[in-house]
């Protein structure tokens, strides 16, 4: 896939994830034991050949710059193409503040026109999949449509006042939208990947842009499908996928996961997530430790008891200390007599001897980075 | 040109480790997985990174690909760089001929070339064959303070062990004044770890003497030491106090591997300031299924368990399947120990299969291994300290 680029947009709305975002993007979260969100959109771009991807940045980029680094551990730290970093800054053409995903574009035409690649994939961050783009770009080639979109029909991607949601003819082609709709109508959730021709993206960005139009779905995608100059077709995604977009779905995501028909569905072997590799030795578990239904990255001690939960890199769970329905990030610690249910750890969050701590079942405690309780 | 080096490493890793038996048959002994994620090759490498030595040459002769392909551009040890950085080093033809290396000294004779690009001040000879960690820089400093021609690190071992190793002698300062191979009665008990550092100019005008002997054998503990010695150079022995393991056979590699799930461990790996670097692939986390047991063990990433596991070391990508029961064993990655399995004491290698129902190893007895790739049928038997690789036949 030499001729295409990628592009993904972070600068979600984030407000409904409370803590969890108050330091990162949405594309930094922490998920599935061992990645960022942002690892599924790279990967899937990476694993379609996509060799030249930009990022962009727009709230708290600090963690996720940290986390892409040069793109080494996904291959894009070549000479001439590779991972570009596009933070928000200050200048005649880029406002610096995105009020939508257009403006975001407008601001980084610069790196669109300096790319080589005719064609381009537009991704969100806040949704998470594990696709083969390169038979969405073949069926976009195919179809010789003017922009595809990738959709899927699980009812779980359907929230009220939120997404957008596609009607489709029988030929598959887009003839209506929902944007935001109180309750949508359609079965079709639009997964914010988009496939559409570099230039005309180009022209079509500065066109709305410049008639003071800021959002993509209604301002730029609405436009087209009513006005049926460019066809826009719909890919249905069939895998697995995932809204995240608030503290509930963060967690049901991580839970979610832990079916092991779903995992071996998600993490193929053809299909693999590369993430940031941080050189921890494997996992310790101890004489009297008990482990069930969890998924448990590299470099956590685990003497105590662990149930359905997600640990992290480092994670530490003392003797006699019982963790269930938990999510416990880098390098957190459950000290011995401790019982945690349905909460979410952010990174070294500490909990300390004999501290009881249990959530809701739909409604889990977050406990915010560094705190110890 | 390139830009000087105060210190450059050799590490020998061509050697074919015949005493790892079927381990090595597909893969050089700096290959051999280790401790869960690792490779053997990973700690001589880290320690270089760790010490600031970045310009490694690796010497590789036998069964080069496995340990090619692992090294690639050498960015999981940051030895990547432009200026200098980790380079494969297999013997190669010239106009004169080509030879296979011939010695441990032969190796490096050989790569004069490569280490004079560089124009060190030092030169550090390493082997792929142990699990330690060690400060190279500090030795290095130790040898440049004694203005020593050469320093060679040894460790003290039990005296009783003494007559199994290499015994440098020395005076007050530390002056190595004597060394015996394997003697009869030991005078000291520090065992050289086959670590050196050569003050280069010296080490040249050595390796050229040796090589034009016909009568040497070209290595560096039969004929370079001695003969240095003989000359009375300046050489120092450099005590090492930490743990320090040969994997050259299968019970040690085995002992190795349970070392790590010893309380406390003798070697430190979550030391953040001494991280042992591997190459890993991308895989997700590992799950512990529903009735799975795992207590007393070390498991990696990408690895499912089903089944039981007790006291033992699982790498990466293994699946453990339901009512399986691996006690006492290393499961190297991506094999697949199926339904109902008993493993015990045994070394089951790379890409492995072992067959529903079958019994390996036994509690007590030497180490089985199941070699690379090797499929064991289901319901077989196999007992302590047997080998079985690709052409080992079973009785229905």
């Amino acid at each position: 896939m030499k001729d295409v680029m990628g592009i993904i947009y972070t600068g979600e709305n984030d407000t409904r994830l409370r803590e969890l975002t108050m330091l990162r993007a949405i594309a930094a979260l922490p998920v599935a034991a061992r990645f960022r969100v942002i690892d599924f959109q790279v990967s899937s771009m990476v694993n379609a050949g996509i060799k030249n991807i930009g990022v962009i940045m727009q709230k708290n980029y600090h963690s996720l710059m940290d986390h892409l680094g040069s793109g080494k551990e996904w291959d894009l730290h070549g000479k001439n193409e590779g991972l570009h970093i596009l933070p928000p800054f200050l200048t005649r053409e880029n406002v610096g503040v995105y009020t939508g995903l257009l403006d975001a574009i407008r601001s980084n035409t610069n790196y669109l026109e300096r790319s080589k690649q005719s064609t381009l994939v537009l991704s969100g961050s806040d949704i998470i999949y594990n696709a083969r783009l390169d038979e969405v770009l073949k069926f976009h080639q195919d179809t010789g449509a003017g922009v595809t979109l990738m959709y899927t029909k699980d009812p779980s991607m359907k929230r009220d006042e939120l997404g957008t949601y596609l009607s489709l003819d029988e030929a598959g082609n887009v003839v209506d939208m929902e944007i935001q709709p109180t309750h949508p109508s359609y079965e079709n959730a639009y997964m914010k990947v988009m496939i559409i021709k570099r230039e005309l993206m180009l022209s079509l960005v500065d066109k709305a842009v410049s008639h003071g139009l800021h959002d993509l779905d209604r301002d730029f995608l609405m436009k087209m499908v009513r006005e049926k100059q460019y066809t826009v077709n719909a890919y249905e995604y069939k895998g697995e996928c995932w809204r995240i977009d608030s503290v509930q779905s963060f967690f049901k995501f991580n839970m979610d996961i832990l079916d092991p028909e779903k995992m071996k569905g998600f993490f193929r072997d053809d299909l693999p997530v590369y993430t940031k590799v941080r050189d921890e030795m494997p996992t310790y578990y101890g004489d009297n430790a008990s482990a069930v239904n969890s998924l448990i990255a590299d470099g956590c001690q685990i003497e105590g008891r662990v149930e359905n939960s997600i640990l992290f890199r480092g994670v530490r769970v003392a003797p006699d200390a019982y963790v269930k329905n938990c999510i416990i990030m880098q390098d957190g610690q459950v000290h011995s007599g401790a019982h945690i249910e349905n909460c979410i750890l952010d990174k070294q969050s500490v909990i300390k001897r004999n501290a009881k701590l249990i959530g809701p079942d739909a409604y889990p405690i977050v406990i915010g980075k560094n705190v110890v309780i | 040109m390139l830009r000087k080096k105060t210190c450059v490493a050799m590490l020998l890793a061509g050697g074919q480790g015949s005493r790892l038996g079927i381990l090595t048959k597909e893969v050089a002994k700096p290959a051999v997985p280790y401790g869960g994620k690792y490779r053997i090759i990973d700690f001589p490498l880290s320690n270089c990174t760790n010490s600031g030595i970045d310009t490694v040459g690796v010497l590789t002769q036998y069964q080069p690909l496995e340990l090619n392909s692992y090294i690639g551009s050498g960015a999981p040890w940051d030895l990547d760089i432009s200026n200098g950085g980790v380079f494969v080093l297999p013997p190669y033809q010239t106009v004169k001929g080509s030879e296979w290396y011939r010695g441990t000294a032969n190796a490096i004779y050989q790569n004069m070339a490569f280490i004079e690009e560089y124009n060190p001040d030092y030169v550090l000879i390493l082997s792929g064959d142990h699990i330690y960690k060690m400060d190279y820089n500090a030795m290095l400093n130790d040898h440049i303070r004694n203005g020593a021609d050469a320093t060679i690190a040894v460790r003290p071992v039990p005296w009783e062990e003494a007559p199994r190793f290499g015994i440098m002698n020395t005076d007050a300062e530390n002056r190595i004044i004597e060394f015996e191979e394997k003697p009869k009665k030991p005078k000291s008990n520090k065992a050289s770890m086959g670590v050196y550092i050569f003050t280069w100019e010296k080490l040249r005008k050595y390796l050229i003497d040796d090589e034009a002997d016909k009568k040497s054998s070209n290595d560096f503990g039969k004929n370079i030491i001695p003969t240095m010695l003989a000359d009375q150079q300046r050489m120092f022995a450099y005590n090492f106090e930490g743990y320090w393991k040969d994997v050259g056979t299968i019970e040690s590699l085995w002992e190795a591997n349970m070392d790590l799930l010893s309380k406390p461990a003798p070697i430190d790996m979550h030391d953040k300031s001494w991280r042992i670097y591997a190459r890993t692939q991308g895989l997700p986390p590992h799950y512990i299924a529903k009735g799975a047991e795992v207590t007393d063990s070390l498991v990696s990433e990408g690895s499912s368990i089903y089944g039981h596991v007790t006291h033992s070391v699982i790498f990466g990508g293994v699946t453990i399947e339901e009512g399986a029961s691996v006690t006492d064993s290393v499961i190297m990655p991506g094999s697949i120990i199926k339904r109902g399995a008993v493993v015990r004491r045994t070394i089951v290698a790379e890409g492995a299969t072992i067959g529903a129902g079958s019994f390996i190893g036994e509690e007590t007895g030497n180490i089985a291994v199941v070699g690379h790739s090797v499929s064991v049928p289901a319901g077989v038997n196999v007992a302590a300290g047997v080998q079985v690789d690709a052409e080992t036949t079973f009785e229905a």
